[in-house]
């Protein structure tokens, strides 16, 4: 007696299994073999030394690091992953087994790819990781915003197409002398293809390593009071993914890559990455530079993306509030310490502002490269003066927090010849001040003219607050000390009497206390 | 007859056998063709001829002194690379001559990527001038000799490659401090700076004693 025979269990094509198993076995195979695994920690310990720390030292401002990350971290990576994509696509070459392969199932160009795909995933993780270490750190130190996902998806486009070029390399021409041939190369073309880029309307501002406007690329106004404008983030994607596949499609042309239908599919391919990569190189040559430090490209261009930003200012409790965005929350302190002083003699007097807020500057393109900064001094607003933070930060570019303490002083100062100076005849231009005007000015802010050169570098840097301060040695310089000596009080008491005739010019300096 | 048909024997196979009369010419040769030394010598020579080419376009003050680095990298790459075998074991076993052979490759090589790059950099704004193509070269070459020596010499670029960046950062920040000074990273000192020559020279004497004594590292698997 045998038992009933179990019914039949409907099984798939054998060739249906296979297609799906043998790519992921293929890919699993290629992913454990890889050299860009044992690449990874060349990979990390260069972004560390040349771009974490670097990253790290700039101010923790979501719109600084995210920016800078775009420009260091791919450059980082470029090294190891050409190196390694086309180490790993000449192996076929170099130990003389093509031939061996060719005969295999798989057509040549899915092996490929496989192999390319295996590399990519290694440089990608890498790339997450690090993505992902600077993104944890700056959330827990940034005090407004959140991340930036732009650039740090041009990168991450991006890492495929230098493994990519790689692969190619390594793959059409398989010799020793390949690899480093390659590397050097893809880095000379990545690190110094963006000194081509002259001006917004530059092609070569398509170079994913370019974070924002040439000459401008990582500054605390930009993205800070408006939103990234992803337009120029938008046509590196596009070009780094149709370059991506132009190249992978390349691989796919030559005969024995694969079957007739492989290859025109690998042809479709080509003429559709290069497409995309060429209108996206049109794209940026469209490029402008628009007032808030970025680049718009019109056909790109979302207009609700041109809206400021909406915050709550972080003020300070100070007689005159001053009162900052709120992604500048670190450097109130240093603002409130250095403005404090004038801020409070001037609390009370007729023509004081009622409060000092931060403002965004303007940006416009100069010749070649230039950048204009455009702030218009301090420009009165509902009882309030607006003033823009100096740039750029403390441990931005080599800026020390006396640096831009002194830089702050000159803020001092205008707000202060724009209470006791008088009014330029000529509309937007800083206050004017007559002897005894400079006396009590240099008295209040305890600044001489020597000494603001001094602190700028050059009396040629004065620029106009040169005529706010008395010369040294002269009798306003006299008067000035006078002033200074008097308490604080006595200082406050004689201004509120007599300010609106100082301001017409009416007070001699032999009428100062 | 006989004398005939050698007298109109191709250049080739003239030359080699001049090259069987003279056994020791004969080891040379052979050994700098199974190091690829022609095809290296090439390479440097295109690297030479991409660097003067490179002085006709218009760079920034960190193109300028970045730029040489970058060629002086490919170069020194291409000479570690050829530290690599194709024999293995075998060579080591029966090779009495090889490591005076791995000497001399090893040097000429070095001596011409010296004197292209610097030739190449005549008439033009070769930033450090020949001492500098000198000390970075030398430099370069001991970083991927130690890496032939401890990774393998196909995979000898790493070392040169990976110094490359950290090379053009440290030129960098002589505009952005805080200024890499270590003599470690020779590129980004002066070129009369005796703390970099001397470490750019033990590097390169220590990679070149580690190759003529021991070789290349024989990997198995890449």
């Amino acid at each position: 007696m045998t038992a009933p025979p179990a019914p039949a269990v409907p099984r798939p094509p054998h060739h249906a299994v296979r297609a799906k198993v043998v790519p992921g076995r293929l890919l699993r195979l290629e992913l454990r073999r890889n050299t860009m695994l044992w690449m990874l920690p060349v990979a990390i310990l260069l972004f560390w030394y040349n771009g974490y720390r670097e990253i790290m030292a700039v101010p923790p401002m979501w719109n600084l690091r995210a920016m800078t990350l775009q420009n260091r971290l791919l450059l980082d990576f470029a090294i190891p992953v050409v190196g390694a994509a086309a180490w790993m696509a000449s192996r076929e070459g170099r130990r003389g087994v093509a031939d061996l392969l060719g005969i295999t199932a798989r057509p040549r160009w899915a092996r490929q790819l496989t192999g390319w795909a295996a590399t990519t995933c290694w440089a990608l993780l890498g790339y997450l990781c690090c993505v992902a270490v600077v993104y944890v750190l700056t959330a827990r130190q940034a005090s407004w915003g959140g991340p930036l996902w732009w650039p740090a998806v041009v990168g991450a486009v991006a890492v495929p197409l230098l493994s990519a070029v790689g692969f190619a390399a390594g793959t059409l021409f398989p010799s020793r002398f390949t690899v480093p041939l390659v590397t050097v190369a893809a880095f000379f073309g990545l690190a110094f293809g963006t000194q081509a880029a002259s001006g917004d309307h530059s092609y070569w501002q398509i170079s994913p390593l370019t974070s924002g406007a040439v000459d401008i690329g990582a500054d605390p106004g930009v993205a800070t009071f408006y939103h990234y404008l992803p337009d120029l983030s938008i046509a590196q994607v596009m070009f780094a993914a149709g370059l991506t596949a132009a190249v992978l499609g390349l691989l796919g042309l030559p005969a024995g890559s694969g079957g007739r239908w492989l290859r025109r599919s690998a042809a479709v391919i080509t003429v559709a990455g290069l497409a995309a990569a060429g209108t996206a190189v049109a794209l940026a040559g469209t490029g402008r530079l628009d007032p808030h430090g970025m680049i718009v490209i019109p056909a790109l261009h979302d207009a609700a993306n041109d809206q400021p930003i909406r915050y709550t200012p972080v003020c300070s409790h100070t007689a005159i509030p001053v009162c900052v965005n709120p992604a500048y929350t670190a450097y109130l302190p240093a603002v409130t310490a250095v403005l404090r002083p004038v801020l409070t003699e001037l609390a009370g007097l007729p023509g004081a502002p009622r409060q000092v807020t931060q403002a965004a500057q303007a940006y416009a393109q100069g010749p070649g490269n230039s950048i204009n900064l455009i702030f218009h001094g301090l420009a009165a607003r509902d009882g309030s003066v607006v003033f823009s933070l100096p740039d750029p930060l403390p441990g931005d570019q080599g800026q020390t927090s006396a640096g831009f303490d002194s830089r702050l002083k000159t803020t001092g100062l205008q707000i202060v010849a724009g209470v006791i100076g008088s009014q330029s005849r000529a509309a937007g231009s800083p206050a004017v001040a007559g002897p005894a005007q400079q006396a009590v000015i240099s008295a209040l802010t305890r600044l001489t003219a020597p000494q603001l050169a001094f602190r700028n570098g050059s009396a040629e840097q004065l620029g106009p607050y040169g005529r706010l301060l008395p010369a040294p040695g002269s009798p306003a310089a006299a008067a000035a000390t006078r002033f200074a000596a008097l308490p604080a009080a006595a200082q406050h008491a004689w201004l509120v009497q007599h300010l609106p005739a100082l301001r017409a010019g009416r007070i001699s300096l032999a009428q100062l206390p | 007859m006989t004398a005939g048909a050698t007298s109109a024997a191709p250049p080739a196979e003239a030359t080699r056998q001049d090259l069987r009369a003279w056994p020791a010419l004969r080891l040379a040769w052979l050994h700098i063709v199974s190091r690829r030394v022609p095809v290296a010598l090439a390479t440097i020579a295109a690297c030479a001829a991409a660097l003067r080419g490179a002085f006709y376009g218009h760079w920034d003050s960190y193109g300028a002194l970045q730029l040489p680095l970058i060629f002086e990298v490919g170069a020194a790459s291409v000479i570690a690379i050829t530290a690599a075998s194709p024999f293995g074991e075998a060579e080591r076993a029966t090779g009495r001559w090889l490591p005076y052979l791995r000497l001399g490759t090893t040097l000429a090589l070095t001596a011409a990527a010296i004197g292209a790059l610097a030739a190449a950099g005549t008439g033009g704004h070769l930033a450090g001038g020949t001492v500098e193509v000198l000390r970075n070269v030398a430099g370069l070459t001991g970083l991927g000799l130690l890496c032939a020596f401890m990774l393998g010499a196909g995979l000898a670029w790493t070392g040169p490659t990976a110094y490359l960046l950290a090379g053009t950062y440290a030129l960098y920040t002589d505009w952005h401090p805080p200024t890499l000074s270590t003599p470690w990273i020779w590129p980004a000192r002066p070129p009369l700076d005796r703390g970099a020559a001397i470490c750019a020279a033990l590097v390169f004497t220590a990679g070149l004693a580690l190759i003529t004594i021991r070789g290349a590292r024989d990997s198995g698997r890449d």
